[in-house]
């Protein structure tokens, strides 16, 4: 190593780093370090200019190893990664030292930022002094794509992937196409019907050449990995029995949306006590039939629309299921039209008219006279059964804000926006796919701007409400960028696969077998003639369980090794 | 002066580390004491990575997986959580305090636990005191 040339790169990112690590300070303590050629800081390090700035250095000073010392690499790396391949080095000789995620943006004492920055530098210093070449290994794609949940998300995927000529597996758990779309009459803010929107979705997924839709069945297990999948699914055979079949995929897409919140949860509202407290779904129920009737089959005079029923509340889901508000706007325009002269109130927390079109909806939702009351957030309206004078079936008790008073507003039919949940199965799913949940259990995306459809496991995308609530639009355009990203990959017909697994070294190893059971991929094989194990690169994963356990210390988890975090260990405590 | 522990964390990438960037990225502030080391997965930890940095002068060693069936490879987590009673015996014999290595799960969405954790063991370490290990080594040293 005597020759080694190591050029550290600290960014400010902005002022996300600067403001509170001293970054000139940084170069000072990094150029004591052995091998270390150049230091510099810049404004933004993976702006074009900053990654040129790297590039011309390697070039200019020789250098043989790169240190960036700016945000997750979780972020970056692939960038920097790139970088150093441009200038023609090895792109596992670049280390990361994770300075504004873990450290500026956590700490509000500038020295003792400055001296962690410094040392969780050093050791990338360390580090990468021991990093070696490795070469990335490519690997043929599959070009054949599983599609997990057949609603609108699911279903726009599809056709999109098929229209280019790919084959697509769409599985679905239910007897039919269309998931929650299905159950919904007409559609805010233009009032078309949702099922003229499915019907040309699921005749072109049902008549496509190149889409096999599984109806009734279940993803059962995935093996394999990006490009190479192999998916066991459950469905029904003829006879109806239960039947495994086995299918190649080179990408999954999970679309399996959400369920509705059970209303029954919230005491206060009587639900599935009181008859006419019913569901949205209830309610597009009645309205795609064409008859909305109270459970006594009168027709309604007062109609009251309880908005975030399980959502933004602490008590069930803080966060808001974004279609409620213009759904329950949607019900004033159809309840009228469907019982003229009905009186519509909402009975609200804040009216959400996000996205296009929807401010404009609230206004016209307004100017067919429908009532708005403001409740706050917790402080849930009472319904209560009226009193035989009354002319209405129940009254509403609602502590309005906006004018400060107790207001009890007649129904004769309550209406309860249910929010979105994630699904019972989520677990289940994220096992199966090897994907993570929020703390909500909905699918986390790999980042949440800038990659909102892949996820922390390569070939697994998501997309529509399994990643949040969403409404029609915003399903379809990830579905379809979903698409697009596998199209992408497809279309090259290899994929390159990370560099980075585990090795045996044949000489240490003493046949003890002891990784081959630990592996949870099956990629470790004894050969029995030789009496020695070795790991099928493709399979494995690298998470370097094996490297760990072997007594006879004879594997390597490459870009792991135990030098490297040794040195590593060095140079934070340095 | 006050003592101001050195921690060295070793998280896995999936999970813990993840947790840790979202606590950077929500901007929930916790002490800068712990220097994080990734690694894959939790089950890549070596009892002799804890060994090394207590060795280096370490004055904790918090070590942080998926949590349990949560694991990015299916077990990983099983595996560390079994060498762990193994290590923290081996530790207790060498006279080292049972709260300066500690074994946590955070998930990827957890940063306040991350957080709440870093807190709670640098207030742990800092009551302890320095690491008995390197002023052991120093001695010995000298001895010598």
């Amino acid at each position: 190593m005597e020759d080694l040339k190591i050029g550290v790169f600290i960014c400010n990112c902005g002022t996300n780093i600067a403001k509170v690590v001293d970054c000139d300070a940084i170069v000072d303590s990094v150029e004591r370090l052995p091998y270390v050629t150049v230091a510099r800081t810049y404004k933004y390090m993976c702006s074009d200019p900053g990654q040129d700035m790297i590039q011309a250095d390697i070039e200019e000073h020789g250098l043989d190893r790169v240190v960036v010392a700016a945000c997750s690499p979780r972020m970056h790396e692939p960038t920097f990664r790139k970088t150093l391949q441009k200038a023609g080095l090895n792109p596992y000789f670049l280390e990361m030292a994770n300075i504004r995620e873990q450290c500026s943006w956590v700490h509000d004492d500038p020295v003792a930022a400055t001296e962690k920055a410094a040392a969780l530098t050093a050791a990338a210093v360390l580090r990468v002094a021991h990093h070696e070449a490795l070469e990335r290994r490519s690997v043929d794609m599959c070009p054949n794509t599983l599609i997990m949940g057949g609603g609108i998300a699911g279903m726009s995927a599809a056709l999109d992937l098929a229209d280019a000529g790919n084959r697509v597996y769409l599985a679905e758990r239910s007897d039919h196409l269309g998931g929650n779309v299905a159950r919904a009459d007409l559609t805010a803010p233009y009032l078309d019907s949702a099922r003229d929107m499915l019907t040309e979705r699921v005749t072109r997924v049902v008549e496509h050449p190149n889409i096999d839709v599984l109806l009734e069945s279940q993803v059962r297990k995935v093996d394999g990995f990006v490009g190479n999948f192999q998916t066991t699914i459950r469905g029904k055979a003829d006879d109806g029995a239960p039947t495994d079949s086995v299918y190649d995929v080179g990408s999954i897409i999970v679309c399996t949306g959400y369920k509705e919140f059970d209303a029954s949860r919230i005491t206060h509202y009587g639900y599935g006590k009181l008859p006419n407290v019913v569901t949205s779904f209830e309610l597009e129920k009645m309205l795609r039939a064409g008859r909305v009737t109270t459970k006594e089959g009168r027709v309604p005079q007062y109609v009251a629309i309880i908005h975030c029923v399980g959502s933004r509340n602490l008590e069930f889901h803080a966060y808001c299921s974004r279609v409620c508000c213009m759904t329950a706007l949607k019900y004033a325009h159809e309840v009228k039209s469907a019982v003229p002269g009905a009186y519509v109130s909402d009975i609200y927390i804040d009216m959400h008219a996000f996205g296009k079109g929807m401010e404009d909806f609230y206004r016209r939702s307004s100017e067919i006279k429908t009532l708005f009351l403001m409740y706050e957030k917790n402080d849930y309206p009472v319904i209560r059964k009226a009193d035989a004078t009354d002319d209405c079936d129940m009254l509403i008790e609602v502590n309005e804000t906006l004018s400060g008073e107790t207001i009890e507003m007649p129904a004769d039919l309550v209406v309860l926006m249910v929010g979105m949940e994630a699904r019972e199965d989520s677990e289940e799913v994220a096992h199966l796919v090897n994907i993570s949940r929020d703390k909500d259990g909905w699918f986390i995306e790999s980042h949440p701007k800038l990659d909102p459809v892949a996820t922390t496991t390569d070939g697994v995308y998501i997309a529509g409400a399994c990643q949040a609530p969403k409404d029609i639009p915003d399903s379809v355009a990830q579905a379809r960028a979903a698409a697009a990203r596998i199209l992408a990959r497809t279309a090259r017909g290899k994929i390159e696969i990370d560099a980075v697994f585990a090795e045996v070294d044949e000489e240490k190893c003493s046949g003890c077998r002891m990784c081959n059971e630990l592996c949870p991929y099956v990629a470790i094989e004894f050969d029995p003639e030789k009496r020695r194990s070795h790991v099928i690169s493709a399979l494995c994963k690298a998470c370097g369980a094996c490297v760990a356990a072997c007594p006879s210390g004879a594997i390597t988890a490459r870009h792991f090794t135990d030098k490297q975090i040794f040195s590593e260990i060095e140079g934070v405590l340095a | 002066m006050t003592f101001e522990p050195k921690i060295v964390g070793f998280l896995c990438n999936w999970c813990s580390y993840t947790g840790a960037d979202l606590a950077g990225t929500s901007r929930i502030h916790y002490a800068p004491n712990v220097r994080i080391i990734r690694v894959m997965c939790s089950a890549r930890i070596d009892p002799t990575f804890v060994l090394k940095a207590l060795h280096d002068g370490a004055d904790g060693v918090l070590i942080c997986g998926c949590h349990p069936g949560d694991c990015h490879y299916s077990e990983g987590n099983y595996k560390m959580m079994r060498r762990y009673p193994l290590l923290k015996s081996l530790l207790a014999d060498y006279g080292i305090e049972d709260e300066r290595v500690r074994l946590e799960w955070v998930s990827a969405s957890e940063g306040q636990r991350f957080a709440d954790i870093v807190n709670d063991m640098t207030e742990r370490v800092r009551a302890l005191g320095p690491s008995p290990v390197k002023a052991a080594l120093e001695a010995d040293l000298a001895e010598r």
